[in-house]
């Protein structure tokens, strides 16, 4: 017998030797086994049902509401909103005396960069 | 729905992980019985540690049952798919070894020869075991594949991502290397008369 071959024949008596001494798994490795695949069931199975839903779509305006910072910030901007229209129609008479009440008459230019304050001072000259 | 045992025994495995992505319990169990015990083994001869080897084939099961709603039925082997997961999971756990503790490598006993047949045969499993174990890891895959576990070259090459020929150089590398090995320890292994 060659050498080859012999060397061939005591491998192969190795592997049979280890193929007869595959290990046993044991009941407890069984059981974990067996419970992570039921928990994985039971998991799947809830899965649908506990599927966090996804938020009703919020409507436009208070999406626009949220992008201005809230109720907070609406709150403001409504008082802002107020007071000009307050001040538009009925200013008081210490706003008059402000230098900014020549403005529509003496610097036109910088009238032109405030057009706002340009369509007041026309209402109150008509007014 | 569950399906009884018995009727279960012949359907192939990738049917079976179908059934128990449905929900099916007795799919789960024949499951259990029939592939722990193949990633157990792969899992011992690859580390060679029994308690390390109990772990990896939980975990190599756990990711089967996890991927079970999502595989798809005739593109691949169930078992060739965890003979994957466990080889990757062994190296990730022999690569933790050799950088924690070159000392964890279980040293199988050394025991006096013996005429008795149940010790020759232990004496040669611990033999192959330690000497594997010194394999270079794709070698030692490579051989375990195919003279343990006794898969064909082909489906070595699938598990292993290789082509066939790279299987082949692999198993035959891996062989001369164990029979280099173990010369020094014919006599102990009962190959003592030369015949």
């Amino acid at each position: 017998m060659t050498d080859e071959r012999r060397n061939e024949q005591e491998l192969e008596a190795l592997f049979a030797a280890a193929r007869r001494d595959a290990p046993t798994p044991s009941a407890d490795l069984m059981a974990r086994v067996l419970a992570d695949a039921e928990a994985a069931q039971a998991q799947a199975q809830a899965a649908p049902a506990a599927r966090p839903t996804r938020p009703a779509a919020r409507p436009r305006w208070r999406q626009v509401v949220d992008l201005l910072g809230g109720w907070p910030a609406m709150a403001g901007l409504a008082t802002a909103g107020v007071a000009g229209l307050w001040l538009g129609v009925a200013p008081p008479a210490a706003l008059l005396d402000l230098p900014l009440a020549g403005f529509g008459t003496a610097d036109p230019a910088l009238v032109g960069m405030l057009p706002g304050v340009e369509l007041d001072l026309l209402a109150l000259e008509e007014g | 729905m569950t399906m009884p045992l018995d009727a279960l025994e012949d359907v192939p495995d990738d049917a079976l992980l179908r059934l128990f992505a449905n929900g099916d319990g007795a799919a789960a169990r024949v499951l259990t019985l029939r592939l722990t015990p193949i990633v157990l083994a792969h899992a011992y001869r690859l580390l060679g540690d029994r308690d390390e080897a109990e772990d990896v084939a939980q975990e190599a099961m756990m990711r089967l049952w996890r991927i079970a709603p999502d595989w798809r039925q005739g593109e691949a082997k169930v078992t060739t798919w965890l003979y994957r997961v466990v080889a990757n999971l062994c190296t990730d756990r022999l690569r933790r070894r050799r950088g924690v503790d070159l000392d964890s490598v279980p040293e199988p006993a050394d025991d006096t020869p013996s005429a008795h047949d149940g010790l020759v045969a232990r004496a040669r499993v611990d033999a192959l075991q330690q000497a594997l174990s010194a394999l270079p890891e794709r070698q030692r895959q490579a051989v375990i594949l195919r003279h343990i576990e006794g898969l064909s070259n082909p489906e070595i090459a699938q598990v292993m991502e290789i082509g066939v020929e790279a299987v082949e150089s692999l198993t035959a590398r891996g062989k001369r290397a164990l029979t280099a090995a173990l010369a020094d320890r014919r006599m102990e292994l009962g190959f003592g008369d030369d015949g």
